[in-house]
């Protein structure tokens, strides 16, 4: 039976008169991924900031690892990693120091810098100080940070931002290496493909409400349209025909382009998760 | 735990610390450069006034100059000796008597002396040439002044126990290495808020408590041992150990509850320059008074390293006890308090 490590009821926060998060409620299971999906200032960073103590709910309320957070954030901080969004490091410390630091924090008994830092691919420049860090290194050692406590819950927010496709790549299996350890993973990301590839269920965030939350498997076949792209040749051109799969004359059609034409390539086509929360909210997630 | 958590800090910022170029090197050039200072300076006050004389027979007057307390006293045997002497500021004074000063005086006509004064003579210099003159008239004619004189000492009898320069610099010396501080722990706390690392670490077991606890205990410790090793250098707890070392470290809770001030109005490195340097030039303020007293006025009081200034001063140099500068104490507990409450009450709302 699985366990809920997180659980939000009726979440609201307003800065002021502005509503930042609406009413919200969502669960997510121990070792899932949940995707946190939504454009700029849809509230976002406001759920991760209550979800991890920096800010108090004013209304409804979270529990972690079954934990409230109002009562009990200082046992859940310590059973938690926050991977921000912004590089906040300290630049005139090591990449080492720097996690030591964090591991002293967490009163980690036995704790390896090298280790971790050799996971992110920061072998060799452990002792470098972080000002001289290039930006995608920045973000590898704002990745191991948050694994330094081997917390039951990770906050990963957008933790490929600014990397390689070569150093991204590492991060995702590292983030899937997690959940296998038994982390709870709440992803932020702007990355379709990445949320997509990654996350066991998606939730689509517009102007604080929670507008679709689902598997993205489910809500490609909830909202999404299926195709096939097929490449013709005629008169030495190639031309690219679009038929869009689960209509009746689909058969015909696709028997159709077989037999008249020559077919020189054929692919499946599935919407992405932005078609999905353009249908959705009306809105895209990248501006 | 809150221990542990707090000595984690304190070794975090101190390594910060001494890696912040600007700082941990102004800190150490200052306090070098401060006790430098000091012993450069002359140690005793001259007290001595060089004074050339030219009395052609009038040896009485020449003795009683020349045996005079105070006064090296040269008598020249021609004018132009004595001259030449001010001239080259041998003697930047010089009083020339005429041959016929004494028969003048007891015909009851006016003798003209001449006063000889160097270029670099002050104006005060001047008046105590004309006050000992008239002296050396009467002193002549054997006639006594028809005066009846009374002293009244005002401000900080030194009469007999001059303070040299040094030690009127050591209140001085003493906020400046601490008003150094003021913008190292403000530089401190505001690094954390720019590059957003106070974020980072209120997501683990740490408090902000916990974090202005490490903050006020770095920047106490840093500003009081670097005050008291300037003060056991330059001899300034030679008197009243206890009580000065007291002062010294209220003193430097008042600049680290400046530091926490500094730190909640600026917003940048550049808010924490601005802010840091106004509040180090109104605790200069006061310091000013040390050196030269009675340049100030009353208002002075109001500034709150007026207190600190006046206790230093007074334990140092006039001998003063802790019950001569308790008010001084009390007044400085409040301004910290004031001081660290309001900007830690403003950093704890940005925070959140």
């Amino acid at each position: 039976m699985t366990q809920d490590t997180i659980v939000v009821e009726n979440l609201s926060y307003h800065y002021g008169k502005i509503l930042a998060v609406d009413n919200i409620n969502f669960r997510v299971a121990r070792q899932e991924i949940l995707g946190f999906l939504g454009p700029n200032g849809a509230g976002k960073s406001t759920t991760v900031k209550v979800l991890t103590g920096q800010l108090r709910p004013q209304e409804g309320h979270a529990t972690l690892l079954g934990m409230d957070i109002t009562k009990d954030i200082e046992r859940v901080q310590a059973q938690m990693g926050v991977c921000f969004e912004q590089p906040n490091l300290y630049e005139q410390m090591s990449a080492l120091e720097n996690l030591e630091l964090f591991a002293r924090l967490f009163n980690m008994k036995t704790f390896d810098g090298y280790a971790l830092l050799k996971k992110v691919g920061l072998e060799g420049r452990e002792k470098d100080r972080v000002a001289n860090y290039s930006k995608g290194m920045k973000q590898r050692l704002m990745v191991a940070r948050s694994l330094v406590n081997q917390a039951e819950i990770l906050f990963l927010d957008e933790p490929t931002s600014g990397l390689d496709p070569v150093s991204a790549d590492s991060i995702r299996n590292l983030i899937l290496q997690e959940r296998e350890r038994g982390a709870t993973i709440f992803l932020t990301t702007h990355d379709m493909w990445e949320a997509d590839k990654l996350c066991n269920r998606v939730a689509f965030l517009n102007q604080g409400k929670i507008a679709a939350l689902d598997t993205p498997h489910t809500l490609k076949q909830q909202y999404g349209q299926r195709s096939l792209v097929v490449e013709i040749s005629r008169n030495g051109q190639f031309e690219e025909r679009t038929v869009t799969l689960d209509k009746s004359e689909t058969p015909d059609t696709v028997r159709e382009l077989f037999s008249r034409e020559k077919v020189v390539t054929v692919h499946s086509q599935e919407a992405t998760l932005e078609d999905i929360f353009l249908k959705i909210t009306g809105r895209r997630l990248t501006a | 735990m809150s221990a542990h958590l707090i000595m984690t800090l304190i070794k975090k910022d101190l390594k910060l610390f001494t890696r912040n170029q600007f700082y941990f090197i102004m800190t150490i050039v200052g306090l070098v450069l401060y006790i430098g200072m000091y012993f450069v300076m002359p140690k005793t006050m001259d007290e001595t006034m060089k004074l050339g004389i030219y009395a052609p027979g009038m040896p009485l007057i020449e003795n009683s100059l020349v045996n005079d307390e105070g006064i090296e006293a040269k008598s020249f045997s021609t004018l132009e000796e004595l001259r030449e002497a001010v001239l080259k500021n041998e003697y930047p004074v010089a009083i020339a008597l005429p041959e016929d000063l004494l028969t003048r005086l007891a015909e009851g006509e006016k003798p003209i002396v001449t006063v000889y004064l160097s270029s670099s003579t002050t104006e005060e210099m001047k008046g105590a040439i004309t006050a000992l003159v008239k002296q050396l008239a009467f002193l002549a004619t054997g006639q006594d002044m028809p005066l009846e004189m009374r002293s009244e000492v005002l401000g900080p009898d030194l009469l007999g126990a001059q303070i040299p320069w040094r030690d009127r610099l050591i209140p001085m010396m003493a906020i400046m290495i601490l008003g150094t501080e003021i913008l190292s722990l403000a530089a401190l706390i505001s690094t954390e808020v720019e590059q957003n690392t106070v974020s980072a670490l209120l997501v683990t077991p740490l408090k902000l408590h916990h974090l202005f606890t490490a903050k006020a205990i770095l920047g106490i410790g840093l500003a009081f041992i670097q005050v008291l090793l300037f003060m056991v250098v330059v001899g300034g707890l030679s008197h009243e150990i206890l009580t000065m070392t007291l002062v010294l470290f209220i003193g430097s809770i008042l600049v680290t509850g400046s530091g926490f001030l500094v730190a909640s109005l600026a917003r940048d490195m550049m808010g924490v320059t601005s802010w840091g340097m106004l509040l180090m030039i109104i605790f200069f303020i006061p310091a000013l008074g040390g050196m030269m007293p009675g340049i100030l006025s009353g208002w002075a009081k109001v500034l709150p390293s007026y207190h600190l200034v006046d206790a230093i001063s007074r334990l140092s140099n006039y001998g003063a006890s802790f019950n001569d500068i308790s008010g001084h104490v009390l007044i400085m507990l409040g301004w910290s308090a004031l001081f660290t409450i309001s900007g830690v009450l403003t950093l704890r709302r940005r925070y959140r």
